[in-house]
């Protein structure tokens, strides 16, 4: 038989969502008017909003994602369309790339800690800490404070060089919001400069200039601040980063901040490639149908129509299932991305810093907002040679008391001399990780919205109901041929 | 109102004019959280005879998001013992999970269960019943469950 006119969805006399189960009948128009698709080959239709929010929400969980664009019916498979720019492919490849980066981490360091049981975890964890200080403080400052000969080491270096990777990947979780280089910090600003047989040589010949007014600590205040300082600041200067960028980020994506969303489970899924993470993020906000509604709720209100208007928009799905069912999927991708970039904290803020000093050169006010100094001339002084030179003889005990104070206050708030005379590269690569982070997050927000827009744009096909038997149909003129 | 009301108020209309399949009754149906129906499998099966009860429990994004069945366990039902039956009766079935599709509902997720009690062969308990029960959350969707295979 032949059919020279196929029927559309728009021909059906009533058409049930197979989602929603609500029905319209063609004669009674809801309103406003809810878009219907018939995206396959069998009988089963849809609302649109419906079939978008059922995709979105599979598409989620990498166990159901084959099946989010396939008829649950016949298994057509349902074609997409929206809006997806280059930049969101690039975005999304690159993204792709680190997380693979992240799976090979993974793996790496699963070898590598099976090896660590034969050396000592210790081991492994105490030189990454030397490599962190070198790269962080700069060579200059890590041959005072440290040395490449471990024998050298002042005897906190072996509690503290371990606690840097520690410190570092804790501080990207919630637990320890603070600098993530406090371990290194603390213990080596105030301690004295390692004490090599060269630097011993170098400083008795030099025991003439020492006065009793050269004092071996840094001043309290001074640009930049003292590590000090940074560690105390560090916390509130993140805090109030973190809630003008959550505003920024409210502002782009146009919702309140989904980080309360209480997560309900942690899942395990180690094998897992795909990287659902940031449509999940994507999905905390509303989409694009509740905004709709709401436009149309003003609109409707205008027409006195209240009570269906309520009705309406808690009827339209509000907050999607990941909100519901927020889940963190802990994949080897994004282990290693977590674990390996914060282990890259301390390489990333030297090759920052490296940037910024380079620019320095062409900007007297970065120049001075970094602090940057020439390189030490001579040997670090050693601390003993100024107790050696004050009079304590001649002193009353408080007077003792007093200058003990105020020696042990200027150590811990600036330092040692040394410190305070070398070069601040720690300053430098500081900086270039802030600017590092808020670069990152700048990229990432910017991801974050096109994948939001492409989410919102989309379309399900609509198919003509050409292959379905017409006498299944229930049309609105069965007879037209 | 939810969309999962919405949704459930058609499926209970169309329970209490057209009426259940066999073997499958509606036990209780207070509330749009909380369902209660019983199974029977009719005709020749290892089950002859045997009344198990079912609980649906629904979130706000149902049918997007799958409802959480399982087997009452309690001084008047038990449930089944089946491969796929878990003692605290948790089910591992696909349909509950990664293959669940809103055009499913309540009733063909009974008539699924009751189709699947009424193929087994072997009245069994899963291989690894002790230890999942042991660790098993309250809410059978936390669990991953692998689906051994396709005819349950």
């Amino acid at each position: 038989m032949e059919q020279p006119w196929v029927p559309t969805v728009d021909d059906l006399r009533v058409k049930m969502c197979y989602i929603c189960r609500e029905e319209e009948h063609h004669d009674r128009p809801t309103e406003p008017p809810i878009a219907w698709v018939h995206p396959c080959n069998c009988t089963l239709i849809a609302h649109e909003s419906c079939l978008l929010s059922w995709i979105q929400s599979s598409q989620q969980d990498a166990s159901r994602a084959q099946n989010a664009l396939k008829c649950p019916q016949c298994g057509t498979v349902y074609e997409l369309e929206s809006d997806n720019p280059s930049s969101l492919r690039i975005l999304n490849s690159l993204n792709t790339a680190i997380s693979s980066a992240g799976k090979m981490f993974t793996i790496g360091g699963i070898s590598a800690a099976v090896l660590a049981s034969g050396f000592g975890i210790y081991i492994i964890f105490t030189s990454y800490g030397a490599y962190a200080v070198q790269e962080f403080l700069g060579k200059e400052m890590f041959d005072l404070v440290l040395t490449d000969d471990p024998s050298n080491w002042p005897w906190h270096a072996l509690i503290n060089l371990p606690l840097v990777p520690i410190s570092l990947i804790l501080s990207r979780t919630n637990i320890l919001e603070g600098f993530p280089l406090v371990p290194l910090f603390l213990a080596w600003t105030t301690s004295p400069p390692v004490q090599t047989t060269e630097n011993l040589m170098t400083a008795r010949w030099r025991r003439a200039s020492i006065t009793g007014s050269d004092r071996p600590w840094g001043p309290i205040l001074s640009w930049p601040p003292s590590p000090l300082m940074v560690t105390f600041l560090f916390p509130v200067v993140m805090k109030l980063y973190r809630s003008y960028f959550g505003k920024l980020r409210q502002r782009i994506m146009g919702q309140e901040p989904a980080a309360d969303a209480t997560i309900r489970r942690y899942v395990w899924a180690l094998n897992d490639d795909r990287n659902l993470q940031l449509q999940v993020d994507v999905n905390a906000i509303p989409d694009q149908e509740e905004a709709r509604a709401q436009g149309q709720n003003a609109n409707q209100r205008q027409e006195g129509d209240g009570e269906q208007n309520d009705e309406n928009q808690e009827d339209l799905p509000n907050d999607p299932v990941a909100a519901a069912e927020r889940t963190i999927r802990v994949t080897s991708a994004s282990l290693g991305r977590f674990i390996g970039g914060a282990l890259l904290i301390p390489r990333i803020s030297n090759l920052m810093g490296n940037i910024l000093f380079r620019l320095s050169k062409y900007s007297f006010l970065l120049r001075h907002l970094l602090a940057i100094r020439p390189p030490r001339m001579g040997p670090p002084e050693v601390f003993g040679k100024w107790f050696d030179s004050q009079p304590w003889s001649r002193m009353t005990a408080a007077r003792q008391f007093g200058v003990g104070m105020h020696m042990a206050l200027s150590v811990m708030c600036g330092g040692t001399k040394t410190f305070a005379e070398c070069d601040p590269v720690w300053w430098r690569n500081a900086v270039g990780m802030g600017t590092f982070i808020l670069a990152k997050d700048c990229i990432n927000l910017f991801h974050l919205w096109l994948t939001k827009r492409e989410i919102e744009t989309r379309r399900v096909k609509n198919r003509s109901f050409a292959g379905v038997d017409i006498r299944e149909l229930d049309l609105i003129r069965p007879s037209r041929s | 109102m939810a969309v999962s009301t919405r949704r459930l108020q058609k499926e209970l209309t169309e329970i209490t004019t057209a009426g259940t399949p066999c073997g499958i009754t509606l036990l209780k149906a207070d509330d749009f959280q909380t369902w209660f129906l019983t199974l029977e499998v009719l005709g020749e099966s290892l089950y002859q005879g045997e009344v198990f009860a079912l609980m649906f429990r629904f979130d706000s994004q149902y049918p997007i998001s799958s409802p959480a069945v399982q087997f009452v366990n309690d001084e008047t039902y038990q449930p089944p013992i089946h491969p796929h039956v878990y003692s605290n009766g948790h089910i591992c079935a696909s349909i509950l999970g990664s293959e669940w599709s809103p055009v499913l509902s309540v009733i063909a997720v009974c008539i699924t269960l009751q189709s699947m009690l009424a193929s087994c062969k072997d009245k069994t308990r899963p291989p690894d019943n002790d230890r999942y029960v042991a660790h098993a959350p309250d809410n059978p969707k936390k669990t991953r469950f692998v689906y051994h295979d396709d005819e349950v």
